[in-house]
């Protein structure tokens, strides 16, 4: 169990190196909140069921914590995202290189 | 000149601090203070913390031995919330008017949101005697859901009558608990109730009661501080 733990850790770690990562290289907002919170995202749920593992065979008070710990990031986060993205498309920080304005069509401007 | 007289403030400020952290009387090292004649040696006791029943012991200073100065910081941020009540606040009242309308699903996702959040605030609060945290984190993690009920919706307006009434009350409590203490002990504030085992969740005497009434005291009071600065006059139509 512990191994199983130790491999969802390191998964984790991975993804959160891979966001960092993407942040610093993306060229533009809208593939950074892409790098900054999907694959932190994705990172934050490994480390967590890692701990749930690694939990499972001395503190078994731990788990119901970590499962509320999953459900708010698994809200928090996708929902930050689009706002981020929905406030970089209202300052017109938009790049050029844009292929498909959905915005744009539906006429909507909020 | 400015850019000599920069480097010699930074070198006089080194030196004071290299002198100040030295090794001597003053500043001993990290772990190798003699504790026996300080005041924080009588706090940091074993017979002491039995004593007070709490298994924090930031907890123990902050409620069992200085409850008086946890008063003091209580009517800090009553003052300050009154004084931005008095410059911002107004009988009729209502919200800014917002530029852009917050969308759909940020407005659903942030109640679904603040039910954990008030849920984890409750739980910091309830357990300040045992772990890190307390009725000042909490009382700011109430605010912070009441927050983000602001910004996520721009038509929402919290019952503010409610929040003052609530803060009253657990203030007025807070030292009504403290002055009980003249009667069944000898000192204002002095820990009455059986402290039971430590590390319980009803231990501890006076001090979980205290923790709570002081959680709900500096929520109310930062959600009130929070709807004065995002409420504005409502004109009055001539």
């Amino acid at each position: 169990m512990t191994i199983v733990s130790y491999i969802f850790l390191i998964i984790g770690a991975m993804f959160f190196l891979l966001g960092g990562l993407g942040v610093l290289r993306m060229p533009d907002t809208f593939n950074r909140i892409q790098a900054g919170t999907k694959a932190t995202t994705l990172g934050a749920f490994s480390i967590v069921i890692g701990v749930i593992f690694g939990s499972v065979e001395n503190h078994l008070d731990w788990i119901p914590k970590l499962i509320i710990i999953i459900v708010f990031i698994a809200i928090s986060s996708p929902i930050g995202s689009s706002t981020i993205a929905k406030a970089t498309y209202r300052s017109k920080n938009i790049p050029d290189n844009l292929v498909q304005d959905d915005f744009k069509k539906r006429g909507e401007n909020q | 000149m400015k850019k000599l007289f920069g480097l010699l403030i930074t070198f006089a400020l080194g030196l004071v601090i290299i002198l100040a952290l030295d090794n001597t009387v003053n500043f001993p090292r990290f772990g190798e203070v003699n504790l026996s004649e300080r005041i924080s040696g009588l706090y940091l006791s074993e017979t002491n913390v039995e004593e007070v029943g709490s298994a924090n012991l930031v907890t123990s200073i902050v409620l069992g031995f200085r409850t008086f100065d946890t008063l003091g910081e209580v009517t800090v941020l009553f003052i300050s919330s009154l004084g931005v009540a008095f410059i911002l606040g107004g009988t009729k009242q209502k919200r800014l008017d917002l530029k852009f309308k917050p969308n759909f699903m940020l407005r659903v996702g942030s109640n679904i949101l603040l039910v954990i959040i008030l849920i984890t605030s409750f739980y910091i609060i309830l357990h300040g005697h045992l772990s890190p945290g307390g009725g000042f984190p909490g009382g700011a993690m109430i605010a912070s859901s009441v927050l983000l009920l602001y910004l996520a919706d721009d038509r929402f307006r919290s019952n503010i009558k409610g929040f003052k009434v609530l803060e009253g009350v657990a203030g007025s409590l807070f030292v009504v608990i403290g002055l009980l203490g003249l009667v069944f002990a000898t000192a204002f504030f002095a820990n009455y109730l059986p402290t039971g085992i430590i590390g319980n969740l009803l231990s501890a005497g006076i001090i979980p009661i205290l923790y709570v009434l002081v959680g709900l005291k500096v929520g109310s009071e930062i959600a009130g501080i929070i709807d004065n600065f995002l409420t504005e006059e409502e004109e009055e139509i001539a």
